[in-house]
């Protein structure tokens, strides 16, 4: 029934100042999140106006569709709430460019500003024989480091933990921290398990992706923060993960029922995969799309910049705001959906290179960096570098953790793994739990087939399933943001 | 400065352009991955010969560049964020603000000269006019009306003239606190401030060449307004992900 009721809110304009325009980068690129924020506020500066684009259905259209929402809710049995498009409002139909352009910037809603927020970065030494294990040029991640926003009195705690080889200060995960923080909320920014930092500092087999040691990674980490900043007056503790992070969460929030140092007394779970090795097969095989004018003088890289090039020639001067965005989108020199999926697969291979060579070089596996290699901080890199890209997520699984996993749990055939990494290992504990929740999108392009029927019925009516967004696009829309504070109000 | 061109790179996949839209399956899921063309046999090298060919940067002093990189990694970390840090405890936010537009507006001056330089009329005409409303109007270049006239803010600098004219890259340099360059760049950045101490505009060569306070501000205020932070791309191969972003940023900055 919560179909029926569930409306938009009209949106408050948001005030550029706090309206982080972060999240491109994100997760995708990891770059820094700064440099957007600035461009952003630039951009504004210029006046430009971010285009709403209607969505241009006709008028048996929208009838159709809620006419289709009204059979959602009362024939189909699974009782998630389904957003329809028309309601949702999320003006970027093609999940590609939701998931690397997020939402437009006067769609998000208004959280604090940087400078406004009471947040200092802490380092954790939770694994001092790093420091003899680790060549001497990665000085800076023998020890973790975390972002802890302060709320000036007692108040609730929510950590945050990041996607995919994104670190604390990843832009969704710095997003959350603003509108969790504006909600009167201590926040803890935690970096991935899968992220070069954590791996290095944080995990004890420094062999990331089979999910319940992830978890118990994760949760000696958070008792590290706990014990860190006994000081902190905390009401309660709460738990987010988005994408990889989400599956994170769930894993960390089952341990924390037998361990109960947290007691979390809600958990959500942002764009989730559901099988992890579906996803993984979906993110290796996005650089496999067709990509036209490639051929032997030119790569991939080189056609993406040589557009920019081209539009700027055109344009005269660089000038980066939304309206640019839409602008070179409808140009001739827009990028294919292939070309997309693409920088996309790419951006997820180079955390794959990343992971697959840190994890050989602590554990002397010698599948890229020979055991005896001397390197210090002259050494040239480059060498691995090239031999790490060449290994994708399903080599990394295949070479790395499969042999692990086999010496140290017993472990038998890849479906076991798939089954004990996945959402599966903990659908009766998901189903059983009202404290836990879920939010998707019916395009996101980490999911397979039947992963969104699993979640439908595993969580009923604690799932949230958005029609749009991509992966992690809508994560700053002003619906969704709003969606996740009143799930941690209830 | 670099990681300000990673964006369009990454925003430019941005629209909201034709929509095909995709029919749900009984869970409500549109197999966002169906509407791709894949390569049939899935056999694709293109991310790693891209990949590859990026990697190519002529880099020979390498080995001396990566020492300087953690050098630099180390002075950031100690000394200049910390300076960072205590000069947003004692300053306000308009203060800071001022400071960072007073010396922008002393930065046009390269700019307009290098503007001339490459023999761009119209861009050294609006830099003119920047610097004279915001010096005459902002009070020494202390506000930016400019920029609320419409006249957007350009930068032009003796390394982008050179590679205007067809002088290439040269060498791959990691420069003491400044971080990436090459060598076209870093004499650049020579005959820049070389430029700014003869037109002496305010006679704030001459101060800053007597006053150490003065540079010091300088200093804190360009990290104050810089963004990067190393770590940041969280990578082990930050240094080469770096120098491929820098160099590709600097093209386009020239062609642009």
């Amino acid at each position: 029934m919560r179909t029926s009721t569930r409306t938009v809110t009209p949106g408050t304009a948001s005030s550029p100042e706090n309206a982080p325009a972060k999240t491109i980068e994100i997760d995708m690129a990891r770059c820094g999140d700064q440099p957007l924020g600035a461009a952003c506020v630039a951009a504004r500066k210029r006046g430009s106006a971010t285009t709403n684009v209607s969505l241009s259905s006709s008028l048996t259209m929208r009838m159709l569709l809620c006419v289709t929402a009204l059979l959602t809710v009362f024939i189909v049995p699974a009782q998630a709430a389904d957003i329809s498009v028309e309601q949702y409002g999320y003006p970027l139909s093609n999940p590609f460019e939701a998931t690397i352009a997020t939402t437009p910037v006067d769609l998000r809603p208004a959280v604090p500003a940087d400078e406004d927020i009471d947040q200092a970065d802490y380092r954790l030494r939770l694994r001092p024989e790093r420091e003899f294990i680790l060549p001497e040029n990665f000085w800076a991640v023998t020890r973790l480091t975390y972002r802890l926003a302060k709320q000036p009195g007692p108040a609730p705690l929510v950590f945050i933990i990041s996607g995919t080889g994104a670190s604390y200060s990843a832009g969704k995960t710095e997003w959350l921290k603003r509108l969790f923080y504006g909600a009167g909320y201590h926040v803890v920014q935690l970096s991935s398990p899968t992220s070069f930092d954590f791996i290095a500092a944080a995990s004890r087999y420094a062999t990331p992706g089979y999910s319940p040691g992830d978890a118990k990674d994760l949760y000696r980490v958070m008792q590290a923060v706990r014990a860190q900043q006994h000081d902190l007056p905390v009401t309660s503790f709460n738990l987010i993960g988005y994408s990889l992070g989400a599956l994170d969460a769930a894993f960390v929030s089952k341990l924390d029922e037998t361990r109960q140092s947290f007691n979390f007394r809600r958990v959500l779970m942002v764009n989730p995969p559901v099988n992890l090795y579906t996803s993984i097969g979906n993110l290796d095989k996005l650089v496999q799309t067709e990509v036209e004018a490639i051929d032997s003088t030119t790569t991939f890289y080189e056609v993406i910049f040589e557009k920019l090039a081209r539009y700027y020639r055109q344009k005269g001067t660089i000038n980066l705001d939304e309206a640019m965005l839409l602008d070179f989108q409808q140009s001739a020199l827009r990028l294919t959906d292939e070309q997309m999926a693409m920088l996309i697969g790419s951006v997820f291979r180079l955390s794959a290179a990343d992971i697959a060579f840190t994890s050989d070089l602590i554990n002397r596996r010698g599948l890229i960096v020979p055991p005896k290699y001397p390197i210090d901080e002259g050494t040239s890199l480059e060498p691995f570098f090239r031999r790490a890209l060449l290994c994708d997520f399903d080599c990394y699984i295949t070479e790395q953790l499969i042999p692990m996993w086999r010496a140290q749990q017993d472990g038998g055939s890849m479906a076991q793994l798939v089954q004990q990494v996945s959402l599966y290992a903990l659908e009766d504990y998901l189903r059983t739990s009202p404290k836990i929740g879920v939010m998707h999108n019916a395009d996101d392009i980490i999911l397979g087939a039947g992963d969104l029927g699993f979640l439908r019925r595993t969580f009923g009516d604690r799932m949230t399933l958005y029609p749009r967004g991509g992966h992690c696009g809508n994560i700053n829309y002003r619906v969704n943001a709003h969606d996740i504070l009143e799930f941690f109000r209830g | 400065m670099a990681r300000r061109l990673l964006l369009p790179l990454l925003l430019l996949a941005s629209s909201m352009a034709n929509a095909q839209t995709s029919v749900p399956d009984e869970d409500g899921f549109t197999h966002p991955l169906r509407r791709l063309e894949f390569n049939p046999g899935l056999d694709q090298h293109e991310f790693e010969r891209a990949s590859f060919a990026a990697l190519d940067i002529y880099d020979p002093w390498e080995s001396l560049n990566r020492r300087m990189y953690y050098f630099n990694y180390r002075l950031d970390q100690w000394v200049m964020l910390p300076a960072v840090r205590g000069y947003k405890y004692v300053t306000p936010k308009f203060v800071r603000t001022g400071v960072s537009n007073f010396f922008s507006n002393l930065g046009e001056i390269p700019t307009l000269f290098n503007s001339l330089a490459q023999l761009k009329g119209e861009r050294a005409m609006n830099t003119t006019a920047r610097l004279l409303f915001n010096t005459i109007l902002g009070v020494g270049g202390l506000w930016d009306p400019a920029s609320r006239m419409g006249l957007p803010h350009y930068k032009e600098d003796f390394g982008q003239t050179l590679g205007f004219y067809g002088v290439p890259h040269g060498p791959y340099l990691v420069l003491p606190a400044l971080g990436p360059s090459n060598l076209r760049d870093a004499t650049g950045q020579v005959a820049d401030f070389g430029v700014e101490r003869q037109v002496d505009y305010f006679s704030y060569a001459e101060a800053s060449g007597g006053e150490f306070g003065l540079t010091a501000l300088r200093l804190v205020d360009l990290r104050y307004t810089t963004p990067l932070r190393y770590g940041q791309l969280n990578s082990p191969f930050e240094y080469e992900k770096v120098r491929y972003v820098y160099t590709r940023a600097r093209e386009l900055q020239i062609e642009e």
